[in-house]
């Protein structure tokens, strides 16, 4: 990156950021800004998935009961995303919110008969021509799907209106060919890698 | 469950052991031969048996990414050849010899027993016969020769019905065909570049030289040969998202059901119009449609102006005739068309969907969940159309170009009779499976001939689905209708 294309973007302070843990319980022992959940994620491994029988909460006291993974894990997985240009986070530059974040049954009409759930994110680049929007959006797309079960449709998408090519980063974004191209390609994974150190589990 | 024996069943019959540890995209039946070839995003591609469902050879080490797709050259007696198309920008062509391990045809047709047949193989007892011509490599596959040309990753490769042409398309937009000019050598003999995007799938006629392409631009693009050069002879539009996969129906249509008497002279003209225009072109999309198109016989495109303006007399002249009832809810990777005039379809929701065509009612038909085929007129061609010309391919009014204007024109005669055709057929889906990988997004589908009863002999009766996945297995459906 020669060339800062935003020098001085809006940055929000880690303790304006939505999470949980300032709802009920307070958590003394953790001050990182990943969330609650990044302390039950195992490196390199599904989050706990209420739909796979196996799958044990013993570790996660503040939610004694088994629910589905909601928007705010979601926003907990992809916030500490590194922006490519800057040492900030996606989550401190506003470019993912807790509120452009959608779960929803893919196939709504067949209730719980079906596990899938299309999980959709919509990312607002800090400037209208950032062309690091599709490397940002492939950032959280790779991951959401190295953290999430595979019973989960992962569509990233730019936030109508916030980017001047945003039609073209979507129809990248949402090819499946292309992204598993992408993921092999050397210098690319460079950087993305970079972008997820600072997630848990960020090796990718 | 419901009694009624007229609801086709679609079951599991088996899941091919071991399955690839990672995403697998594709699954290529054999033309001859009981073998599956399945490509993996591990760069390996996986040959099984049909008749066992097991594993038996691991093609290794010619690609460093993941393969995507594959295809057996059909014609081939005692050898068979494969061809590899990778994300690291090559072509492979793999040999191997037609020995103990995979059957012959003659043995097939014979009958044999292959439990026997793979417990000899298992033993060491068979391929006597070869051993002395061919002592190396007896049961090898060997790494003929790479394809180099393509910028980026290949995304689909094609035989050409007779087996001279090869055809690959990449994401650098362009299609390239290969003449095999003699032993493991082959020669560029047309890179065509009007696409506007990846190009994702080629398919060719299964009696012309003709190649349909499906891209990320939106298109279906018909390629062929004008006198001496390669070019495109004709662009479908009417897709409004990424086209995935191009299919063509078999020779023979078959419209299965009855035809009302009232209706069969309707069916006459249909059978008649079918004939002339050739076996048609099936696309799906990201849009979540499947399209058929069909071709305007020759005569008719010779008469209209637009011919006499391009000296050219390759162009052809392709109509959307209908879209199949929606049953998808995430993209449509994959479609094909099987032998018995079924399609099948399967994409990121995981489900396979099984459809008929079937001769219409006169009256309208309850249970009919087909969307309406109108000729030429209607909406998503038009718009599109639009949008997008740009005055270089003349091709483009392939689509708006309907038979009325024909006759506004005058051209009246036999041609605009037949396209005056009503549509005396219909599309209706017979049987889906929901979630046919699990959780899993299915890559791809395909039609096989069942071989793993009555020795192989039944395989003009029993056609077989064969689901790729990101799972990294391969299933293996019946269809009992």
């Amino acid at each position: 990156m020669a060339e800062v294309l935003n020098a001085n973007p809006t940055i929000r302070n880690a303790s304006d950021l939505p999470s949980r843990r300032r709802q009920a319980h307070a958590q003394p022992s953790s001050t990182t800004p990943k969330g609650l959940f990044s302390s039950i994620v195992p490196p390199s491994a599904y989050l706990p998935d209420p739909f796979s029988p196996s799958s044990s909460s013993a570790s996660d006291q503040d939610d004694a009961d088994i629910e589905p993974i909601d928007e705010q894990e979601i926003y907990d997985l992809i916030s500490p995303i590194s922006d490519p240009e800057h040492p900030l986070t996606l989550g401190s530059l506003s470019v993912v919110n807790l509120p452009d974040i959608f779960l929803t049954p893919t196939f709504p009409e067949r209730g719980s008969l079906s596990p899938l759930t299309t999980l959709t994110v919509l990312v607002t680049p800090t400037i209208t021509h950032c062309s690091l929007a599709t490397v940002i959006g492939l950032g959280v797309r790779v991951r959401l799907e190295q953290a999430l079960p595979p019973r989960f449709r992962v569509d990233v998408r730019i936030k109508e209106g916030t980017h001047s090519t945003a039609e073209q980063v979507n129809r990248q974004l949402g090819d499946k060919e292309r992204v598993a191209a992408a993921l092999e390609n050397g210098t690319l994974m460079g950087v993305l890698r970079k972008m997820l150190e600072g997630c848990e589990s960020g090796a990718v | 469950m419901p009694s009624a024996s007229s609801l086709p069943q679609v079951s599991h019959l088996a899941t091919l052991e071991p399955s690839s540890p990672s995403r697998a995209w594709l699954t290529a039946a054999h033309p001859t031969l009981p073998l599956l070839a399945t490509c993996s995003s591990d760069k390996t591609v996986r040959i099984y048996s049909l008749t066992s469902f097991t594993l038996l050879s691991t093609i290794t080490g010619g690609h460093k990414r993941s393969i995507r797709t594959c295809a057996w050259k059909p014609n081939l007696k005692g050898e068979s050849v494969l061809a590899t198309g990778s994300f690291d920008a090559s072509v492979g062509i793999w040999r191997r010899y037609d020995n103990d391990m995979n059957p012959k045809p003659k043995d097939v047709l014979s009958g044999l027993d292959f439990d026997a047949r793979d417990k000899a193989i298992a033993s060491g007892q068979m391929g006597d016969e070869h051993a002395e011509e061919d002592e190396e490599d007896d049961d090898e596959w060997r790494f003929a020769i790479v394809l180099d040309g393509h910028e980026s990753e290949v995304k689909s490769v094609a035989w050409s019905s007779g087996g001279n042409l090869l055809a690959t398309c990449s994401r650098d937009k362009s299609v390239w065909i290969w003449e095999e000019v003699g032993d493991d050598d082959y020669e560029t003999i047309a890179v065509m570049q009007e696409h506007e995007g990846d190009v994702k799938c080629v398919a060719w006629h299964p009696e012309e030289e003709l190649l349909a392409s499906a891209s990320y631009d939106d298109d279906v693009r018909l390629w062929r040969e004008d006198v001496d050069d390669w070019g495109c002879c004709g662009v479908l539009r009417g897709h409004g998202s990424t086209v995935w996969c191009v299919g063509w129906e078999g020779v023979v249509p078959r419209v299965l059901g009855n035809v009302e008497d009232g209706q069969k002279d309707t069916k006459e003209r249909w059978v008649k119009r079918r004939e002339a225009s050739g076996p048609r072109l099936m696309s799906c999309s990201d849009d979540l449609s499947i399209r058929v198109w069909r071709r305007r016989p020759k005569e008719k495109v010779q008469q209209s102006r637009l011919s006499i303006i391009r000296s050219g007399t390759s162009e052809e002249d392709w109509v959307e005739e209908g879209q199949l009832p929606k049953a998808h809810s995430r993209p449509i990777y994959a479609i094909a068309w099987s032998k018995s005039g079924r399609v099948v379809s399967t994409g990121g929701d995981g489900a396979v969907v099984i459809y008929e065509e079937r001769w219409k009612k006169a009256g309208g038909n309850a249970e009919s969940k087909v969307t309406e085929a109108h000729e030429g007129g209607m909406g998503g061609a038009e718009v599109i159309g639009e949008s997008k010309l740009d005055g270089a391919e003349p091709m483009e009014e392939v689509t708006n170009d309907t038979g009325s204007t024909s006759e506004a024109d005058g051209q009246q005669g036999k041609q605009a009779e037949m396209e005056e055709t009503p549509d005396a057929t219909e599309w209706v889906v017979i049987a889906q499976i929901e979630g046919a990988h699990g959780v899993f997004e299915v890559n791809h589908v395909a039609w096989a001939p069942r071989r793993d009863k009555n020795g192989g002999s039944n395989v003009e009766q029993e056609e077989l689905i064969v689901t790729t996945g990101d799972d990294g297995t391969v299933k293996v459906w019946t269809l009992d209708v």
